[in-house]
């Protein structure tokens, strides 16, 4: 139904029936795909503490099954959650109903309709190899393409709005849909080989900047702005009282949007991404103590004087616990991008523990706060049981606190055995990785039965949902709507993009970033520039005495402009980061070491590697650590991953480094290894793979994908049909015979041969000759 | 030269353009709000609170 015009007397008086169908429908499916993606979780740390739990069989092994966790909680889980808050305060701060219920419905089984392919393809190995990133190109597109229709349905909803202001929730619904689409379609361009396959357009270190771009603020943009949007409406709402500082919540936005786009390269820190990215990702996330804690006073305090309520109202209970935890992990964020702490957080639970206090914490409790809100006023009838919702927080809360606790612990365990040294920092205490895997294994036990405990709570929602929309009758919400003049004209495109308050601040930006980024003579202009400008905006004012103050608030209420400005706070980070490091010819220019590119049937088992989602536990990055130096050789050059599509540095090592494993021991150890890997490493949690013995290597797939390497740029030698055969079919017959001379004995066609191949070739470079031109010369 | 414009240390600047970028926009900002007339933070503050037939009937 759309606005209709009301009977009463007053012609600019309307009554507007909400879309709360689907609004409805997004929560049940949140619940449906969170429960889902929650028992994914679970399985998966089981499979941590104990092996047996992978059950032999390809797809329900940890590295296939880990992706299909990640993307269930972030896109199924959340995004579904996130829709519905977003369609149900969208449409009351504006007055108006969703501009199309054709594109809601079609936003919202377009959305389910991916998800179950997700669901699908990951547990059949089908694979980007990117974390968060992992769908293939089809679904890809079918993303960006239901995005769009999301866009268009809340740009269209916001131009035939009653209400001429835009509340700050709404800003942040506008950020989060410009940044995402953003984000999501530069990480995810890629090359099709075949209809489920592809490779990044990015290599290496520049696929590692991009990927932690995009991961970073899918978390800033996907799972904190949208929800934050979500709290600055429905916390109030519990509360029955305006939010504790609206000035606070206009600083809280911009200083969030400007500053989080920055922060990705945090995710990279002592790897061999250039350090004036890592400064820079680490200055940022510093920054972002301020806005991040400003914002979460704002919530908690917006409880002044109904504090009462929390020991009676599970909503209450839910929104200030979860807003708690997102103070506690946005503080815990920029502390770990500290390098010094990173050395110990990065690649160990301890990045487990903070992602889930703020997963658990933060988006899955404000989730629960916001179901059990809407329940009763979308079906029209009180919580079927509130001592059930109470139950629910209790058990969610010690689950999450378990579940934190035993990896925090087993975090700094790892890390701390995993670098110590004795005889002054010459030799490991620990020279043996799995002795810090069979110290950590109580503490995965730990937080299976915390996950466990989440999930039950949440399956306790599901049922109280259920009944309270059982017993009572789906309604939608309605409301009165006087519709007045506006008082100001618009302000129009031009006047929102052109206006002299964003020419004289675009001036300001562009003489700061001369005066910072020349020097000598360019420099000294930049900042006479800077001060002329200033000078020219201050007479400007003067001679048109007009107040740009109007102009402002103008914008505040014309939401196409404000939009455009936003995009451009959150590209300016993007751009200064990722130009420079993707617009020059690698390969050709590169100084040191330089990989040498892998053989046809090396890629192919690259590509088994990437199959079988090896990078969910191993990384393939020596860091510039003491630790990590004597554990696993020289540190890692940029040069060394260069022709990587994907990169694979991984972000966890439940296993130890594969960047020089190359060599390192014979091909059977390897053999032995995947067949058993507790045959060879006692203790270890690492899964059989029996499958890569019987399954054949995809040879007729690699005529595509050498082409679309070379087309990236990697130097794969041109090739015939018959050469390309020839070159597979001798490797294949050399590995096979040494592994039967030394006991172990495979048909050479078998997929245990590709991936040995390409374990083999990992760490092998060559020597780049020195530049000819001097380091000041070249400046 | 890709080794030039990933290491060298002009790059660092950046770090202080950015900063100082930020930096003029929080100000600016800041300023922005603190000018915003108290009526107007009213009536925004209190959206959220405009009740529809879903409040009213409980």
């Amino acid at each position: 139904m759309s606005n209709a015009p009301a009977t009463s007397a007053s012609l600019s008086k309307i009554r507007i029936e909400y879309d709360d169908d689907t609004v409805r429908q997004f929560t049940i499916a949140a619940i449906a795909w969170g429960i889902v993606g929650m028992l994914v979780g679970v399985l998966i740390a089981t499979q941590l503490a104990f092996w047996q739990a992978n059950f032999n069989t390809s797809w329900l092994t940890f590295g296939r099954l880990r992706p299909l966790h990640t993307n269930a909680v972030i896109f199924a889980f959340v995004g579904n959650m996130m829709f519905a808050g977003i369609y149900y305060s969208t449409q009351r701060l504006v007055k108006a109903r969703t501009a199309s219920f054709f594109l809601s419905q079609l936003h919202f089984w377009g959305w389910q309709a991916i998800i179950l392919a997700a669901a699908i393809t990951l547990p059949l190995g089908l694979t980007r190899g990117k974390e968060y990133a992992e769908l293939i190109w089809p679904i890809d597109i079918a993303v960006a393409l239901i995005w769009v229709v999301f866009a268009i349905n809340f740009f269209w909803t916001l131009a035939r709005r009653n209400e001429p202001t835009l509340y700050v929730a709404i800003w942040f619904y506008i950020a989060t849909i410009i940044t995402v689409a953003m984000l999501y379609i530069i990480n995810h361009l890629s090359i099709p080989t075949s209809l489920t396959h592809s490779y990044p357009i990015f290599g290496g270190v520049q696929d590692a900047l991009v990927q932690w771009w995009y991961g970073h603020n899918a978390v800033a943009f996907f799972l904190t702005t949208p929800i934050l949007g979500i709290m600055y409406y429905f916390v109030p709402k519990a509360a029955e009282r305006p939010v504790y500082s609206y000035r606070l919540s206009i600083v809280h936005f911009w200083s969030l949007v400007f500053i989080y786009i920055w922060a990705g390269p945090h995710h990279l820190l002592n790897t061999s991404l250039p350090v004036w990215l890592q400064s820079l990702g680490m200055i940022f996330s510093l920054m972002l103590w301020a806005p991040s804690w400003g914002g979460m006073l704002n919530g908690l305090l917006t409880l002044r004087g109904a504090w009462h309520k929390l020991r009676t109202d599970p909503v209450l209970k839910f929104f200030v616990a979860a807003i708690t935890f997102y103070g506690m992990a946005t503080f815990e964020g920029p502390l770990m991008s500290i390098r010094a702490v990173n050395a110990i957080s990065h690649y160990s639970d301890w990045t487990i523990a903070h992602v889930h206090s703020g997963a658990l914490g933060w988006n899955g409790f404000m989730a629960a706060g916001m179901f059990y809100w809407l329940a009763p006023r979308l079906w029209n009838r009180p919580l079927h049981s509130v001592s059930a919702a109470n139950l629910h927080f209790w058990l969610g809360l010690t689950g999450i606190l378990l579940y934190v606790a035993a990896m925090y612990v087993s975090g700094l365990t790892q890390a701390l055995m995993l670098s110590a040294t004795r005889e002054s920092g010459t030799v490991l205490a620990y020279p043996n990785f799995i002795d810090a895997v069979t110290s950590t294994r109580a503490l995965m036990v730990i937080r299976t039965i915390g996950g466990a405990m989440y999930l039950a709570g949440y399956i306790m929602l599901a049922w109280n949902v259920w009944k309270t929309a059982r017993l009572g009758q789906a309604v939608n919400g309605s409301i009165e709507v006087c519709v007045e003049p506006p008082d100001q004209a618009p302000i129009g495109l031009r006047g929102g993009l052109f206006g002299p308050p964003v020419i004289y601040a675009m001036l300001s930006i562009l003489f700061i970033v001369g005066w910072a980024a020349s020097s000598g003579v360019l420099s000294g202009m930049s900042i006479f520039a800077l001060i002329a400008t200033l000078m020219a905006m201050s007479m400007h004012k003067e001679m048109t005495k007009t107040s740009w103050g109007q102009w402002y608030e103008q914008l505040l209420t014309n939401s196409l402009p404000f939009t455009i400005l936003t995009a451009v706070a959150v590209f300016i980070g993007g751009i200064v980061q990722i130009i420079p490091t993707v617009m020059f010819d690698k390969a050709a220019n590169i100084e040191g070491m330089r990989q040498i590119p892998y053989t046809p049937l090396e890629l192919a088992g690259r590509d088994i590697y990437i199959r079988e989602g090896c990078y969910n536990c191993h990384s393939q990055q020596i860091r510039t650590l003491v630790g990590d130096v004597l554990r696993y050789g020289d540190y890692s050059k940029m040069g060394e991953s260069i022709y990587d599509h994907p990169f694979q540095w991984g972000s966890k090592r439940t296993g130890p480094d594969l960047a020089r494993e190359g060599g390192k021991y014979p091909s059977v150890w390897h053999f032995h290894h995947m067949r058993d890997p507790r045959q060879i490493s006692p203790g270890s949690t690492m899964p059989n793979f029996p499958w890569l013995f019987t399954d054949k290597t995809d040879v007729a797939a690699l005529p595509n994908k050498i082409a679309v390497q070379r087309r990236l740029g990697v130097p794969f030698p041109p090739m015939t049909a018959d050469q390309l055969q020839s070159s597979i079919g001798k490797q294949e017959q050399l590995l096979s015979d040494e592994l039967k001379v030394a006991g172990a004995e495979v048909p050479p066609d078998r997929e245990i041969i590709a991936l040995i191949a390409y374990m083999q070739k990992l760490g092998k470079s060559e020597q780049v000759p020195a530049p000819t031109t001097t380091h000041t010369a070249a400046r | 030269m890709f080794h030039r414009i990933l290491v060298e240390d002009w790059q660092r600047a950046l770090s202080i353009a950015s900063f100082t970028i930020f930096a003029f926009v929080f100000v600016l900002t800041f300023i922005r709000v603190l000018r915003m007339p108290r009526k107007r933070v009213s009536h925004l503050e209190n959206l959220p609170l405009e009740n529809d037939t879903h409040e009213q009937r409980r």
